[in-house]
């Protein structure tokens, strides 16, 4: 079994994911779904209404009625209402798999949809910035200071990390957000407060990159000092185990440098390991990520879902948790993917 | 691998490392707090957290009052002077009373208001007021047939026009109105300072009613009040509510919902990824898999959308089952890895050489292995739970009638604590959760370096 088919495995094995996921979250909210299904299709039947009237202003009441009530139907149809459960169940996972989540009660896109999906597409960017790149930046650090704690391990060095890591272990990302919002952005006034570009934006493409970085800062520095501590505390004890393997021991009696030992061979065999802490960490740092959206008025789905919360909105937040939901298992199945490039029990087809 | 067993080994081993040690102390200082907070709080108390009607003595947005220590008194707390009655003549048709309040006023700043209090019984049909200063000059003004209970601050009329009369005699100046705040003004500076500059007159302030009554008179409550610009150990927010009272009645509720987070993830968890990892193959793949359709969903907005779903009747113990729904999934994989490296010990494939049955051998040579690591988790597990709930909380869901600090702090967001510098709104609650949090880390982390299995890199 190589790669490609380890990797057609992995995707098939993600798809059926996918689709259970989607079968709790249906079953669960299934009273909201009916719920937001029959709104919409009373909002289609007023603009139906409304766009028939105005081309044709002459057609008699109930010819107009018989038609809005036609195509009310038809929107009821597509979604199984009224028919037995197990059909109901079909027609509306295809609808939430085709991304098809109804229409927002209030909230509109910046383009002025009020189609969920489009709503969503406008946030879910800002999101995949910020989070992939807290992430990256976390992995990467966490992996360099647990990386050095294990080396100098026993030293104030690695005395230091399990301390920061119980201390990030509890904070509230936000609250972070919150303080580093006050003394920064306020108090000395070094860093915006919030949004995500200078307004009005800048124009010039690079000017606009950089508008977002230094907007960027402020929340990656909160997602990391409630992150990394955890993470590398746990790349300190996979490579602590790594080096009591026998085989960096007889590296040592050859006399390699420990440095080539730790990049080389340490963080080789290690990878593995590390990747399935990436997975892990990917999920468990996406909810303060989302809340750190809200506190840094950063227009992704964390904050649109706040939004939707304070306008009651609830087609939204279904969408928003369906959307999610598709990218966590991207993300997982992403670092699945990496993993099996790091092993080399799974490249040569053990 | 050799190991110990046995509950005593294990605390002890916990009480020799310090944090460990410090980390149940603080545990046990916080389960007592939340305890006598439960005990002593009638619901009463609960529910008037969300009645505005409570809270409208206190000043707003203001910070703790040992802040005048730092600030040389710029925020004077407020005062509450209650007035002493005395009955000084008394004759079938007429009662005359008096009444006084002292009172030493030590701060470099007015208060935001002066009123005075009045509920009684009996018919008065008027009543003198003399406010006299440190300098011995005095606002005097009167008031007739007043109906119980009444009250006069700074901004009723009679009080400002003894204030206009006093200070058109003082500054020779005639004024036709005046402002909340000048009153309190004039009220509170040397006259002399009244024409140009006015500053706050530090010394003895006396208030002297005369009560003139035509019947019996009975005062059920008199005060002078002074409201401050501080308030209490952690000041108020935007309603006038003591930050301080919101922390202590959110205590019991935060602990509660991470300890039924964690107790209702962590058993099943580890349960789980116990089971699986020591059957292993092909059913360890399929329950593998079924994992990861739980760890798929994202935790915040599903439990957002759930709340729609259960609406009002979200409780403490739902929300908690909610996170733990979400939850058990992490510990499963640490269990799981846990348990593969204890099933590659010889003591297992001895039992399987013996022919003890696999599900005796699980039972009783392999679950007891896991249950350091339970525990451990289940501690570290705590501030997971904690911290989310009080996240949605912040969000704005939480259950009816439960104070959490993550609305109070929600409540600081949406006022724009952080732009008007309202640092105790923030600051107080955030410290709370880290403050709850922090035990359950250091003593899950103490056992954890105890019992934790070389993680698996195989």
């Amino acid at each position: 079994m190589g790669y490609g088919r380890f990797l057609v495995k992995k995707a098939i094995s993600y798809f059926l994911v996918l689709f259970a996921t989607m079968t709790i979250l249906y079953l669960f909210t299934y009273p909201v779904i009916q719920q937001v299904i029959k709104s919409s299709a009373n909002y289609i039947g007023i603009e139906a209404k409304r766009t028939i009237l105005a081309s044709h202003p002459g057609l008699p009441p109930e010819q107009v009625n018989q038609e809005v009530q036609k195509l009310v139907q038809d929107y009821l149809n597509a979604y199984g209402v009224n028919k037995p459960f197990i059909l109901q169940y079909f027609l509306q996972m295809k609808q939430l798999i085709s991304l098809n989540f109804g229409i927002a009660y209030y909230l509109n896109s910046p383009s002025g949809s009020n189609q969920v999906n489009q709503i969503i597409a406008a946030y879910l960017p800002n999101t995949i910035l910020l989070f992939t790149t807290g992430t990256i930046l976390v992995v990467a650090l966490g992996t360099i200071i647990g990386l050095f704690a294990a080396r100098y391990a026993g030293s104030v060095w690695d005395r230091v990390v399990p301390a920061i890591a119980v201390i990030h272990s509890s904070l509230p990302s936000w609250w972070i957000g919150f303080l580093l919002i006050a003394a920064l952005a306020y108090a000395v006034r070094l860093f915006p407060p919030g949004g995500i570009t200078s307004i009005p934006p800048p124009k010039e493409p690079l000017l606009y990159a950089a508008s977002v970085i230094y907007h960027m800062i402020l929340p990656l520095l909160a997602f990391m000092i409630v992150n990394v501590g955890g993470f590398a505390y746990v790349i300190r004890s996979i490579v602590i185990s790594v080096m009591g393997e026998d085989f960096i021991t007889a590296l040592r009696a050859r006399g390699m440098p420990e440095s080539r030992i730790l990049f080389r061979h340490v963080l080789r065999t290690a990878s593995p390991a590390i990747a399935t802490q990436v997975i892990l960490a990917i999920t468990g740092s996406l909810a303060g990520s989302l809340t750190l959206e809200v506190v840094f008025l950063w227009p992704g789905v964390g904050l649109l879902t706040y939004n939707a919360i304070l306008a009651n909105d609830v087609p939204v937040i279904m969408g928003v948790t369906y959307v999610l939901t598709i990218v966590l298992l991207l993300g997982l199945f992403l670092g699945e993917a990496v993993q099996g490039l790091l092993d080399p029990r799974i490249k040569v087809g053990e | 691998m050799s190991q110990e067993f046995g509950w005593g080994y294990y605390l002890r081993e916990v009480f020799r490392s310090r944090s460990g040690a410090v980390g149940i102390v603080m545990l046990s200082i916080l389960l007592a707090a939340a305890v006598y907070v439960t005990l002593t709080t009638p619901p009463s108390v609960f529910q008037s957290w969300f009645n505005p009607a409570n809270w409208v003595n206190n000043p707003i947005n203001v910070p703790p009052t040992w802040i005048n220590y730092f600030n040389g008194g710029k925020n004077p707390p407020s005062l509450q002077v209650p007035i002493t009655f005395k009955k000084i003549y008394s004759s079938p048709t007429i009662y005359v009373y008096t009444g006084v309040a002292n009172f030493t006023y030590s701060y470099s700043s007015y208060p935001t208001d002066v009123s005075l209090y009045l509920s009684f019984s009996g018919k008065i049909s008027s009543i003198n007021v003399q406010w006299v200063k440190p300098d011995g000059s005095s606002v005097n003004f009167s008031v007739s047939q007043p109906t119980a209970p009444s009250s006069y601050d700074a901004a009723s009329v009679q009080l400002q026009q003894g204030v206009l009369q006093y200070l058109s005699k003082v500054t020779g100046r005639s004024y036709t109105s005046l402002s909340q705040a000048q009153v309190v003004q004039v009220l509170l500076s040397p006259p002399s300072t009244l024409s140009s500059n006015p500053r706050v007159e530090k010394g003895v302030y006396g208030l002297k009613l005369l009560v003139i009554a035509s019947s019996q008179v009975n005062f059920s409550r008199a005060d002078l009040f002074l409201k401050g610009s501080s308030f209490g150990t952690m000041g108020t927010d935007f309603e006038g509510r003591p930050i301080g009272l919101g922390l202590l009645l959110g205590l019991p509720n935060a602990l509660e919902i991470g300890a039924l987070t964690s107790i209702a993830s962590v058993i099943p968890g580890v349960l789980y990824g116990g089971i699986s990892g020591y059957l292993g193959g092909r059913k360890d793949g399929v329950m593998q898999w079924l994992m990861l359709v739980f760890l798929a969903l994202p935790a915040l907005p599903f439990l957002v959308v759930m709340s729609y779903v259960l609406k009002t009747s979200l409780s403490i113990e739902l929300e908690a089952l909610l996170i733990a729904f979400l939850s058990w999934p992490f510990y499963a994989i640490i269990a799981r890895s846990a348990a593969l490296s204890i099933k590659s010990q010889a003591f297992i494939e001895a039992d399987r050489v013996m022919g003890i049955p696999s599900y005796r051998s699980f039972f009783t040579h392999f679950m007891p292995r896991l249950i350091p690591l339970t525990i451990a988790y289940t501690a570290l597990g705590v501030p997971g739970g904690i911290i989310l709930g009080e996240t949605l909380a912040f969000l704005g869901i939480q259950p009816a009638n439960v104070v959490t600090w993550g609305r109070i702090l929600e409540d600081a967001y949406a006022n724009f604590a952080a732009v008007n510098g309202f640092w105790w709104w923030v600051l107080f609650p955030g410290i709370m959760i880290v403050v709850v949090s922090f035990p359950f880390v250091l003593v899950g982390f103490a056992i954890e370096r105890i019992v934790a299995p070389r993680v698996s890199v195989k």
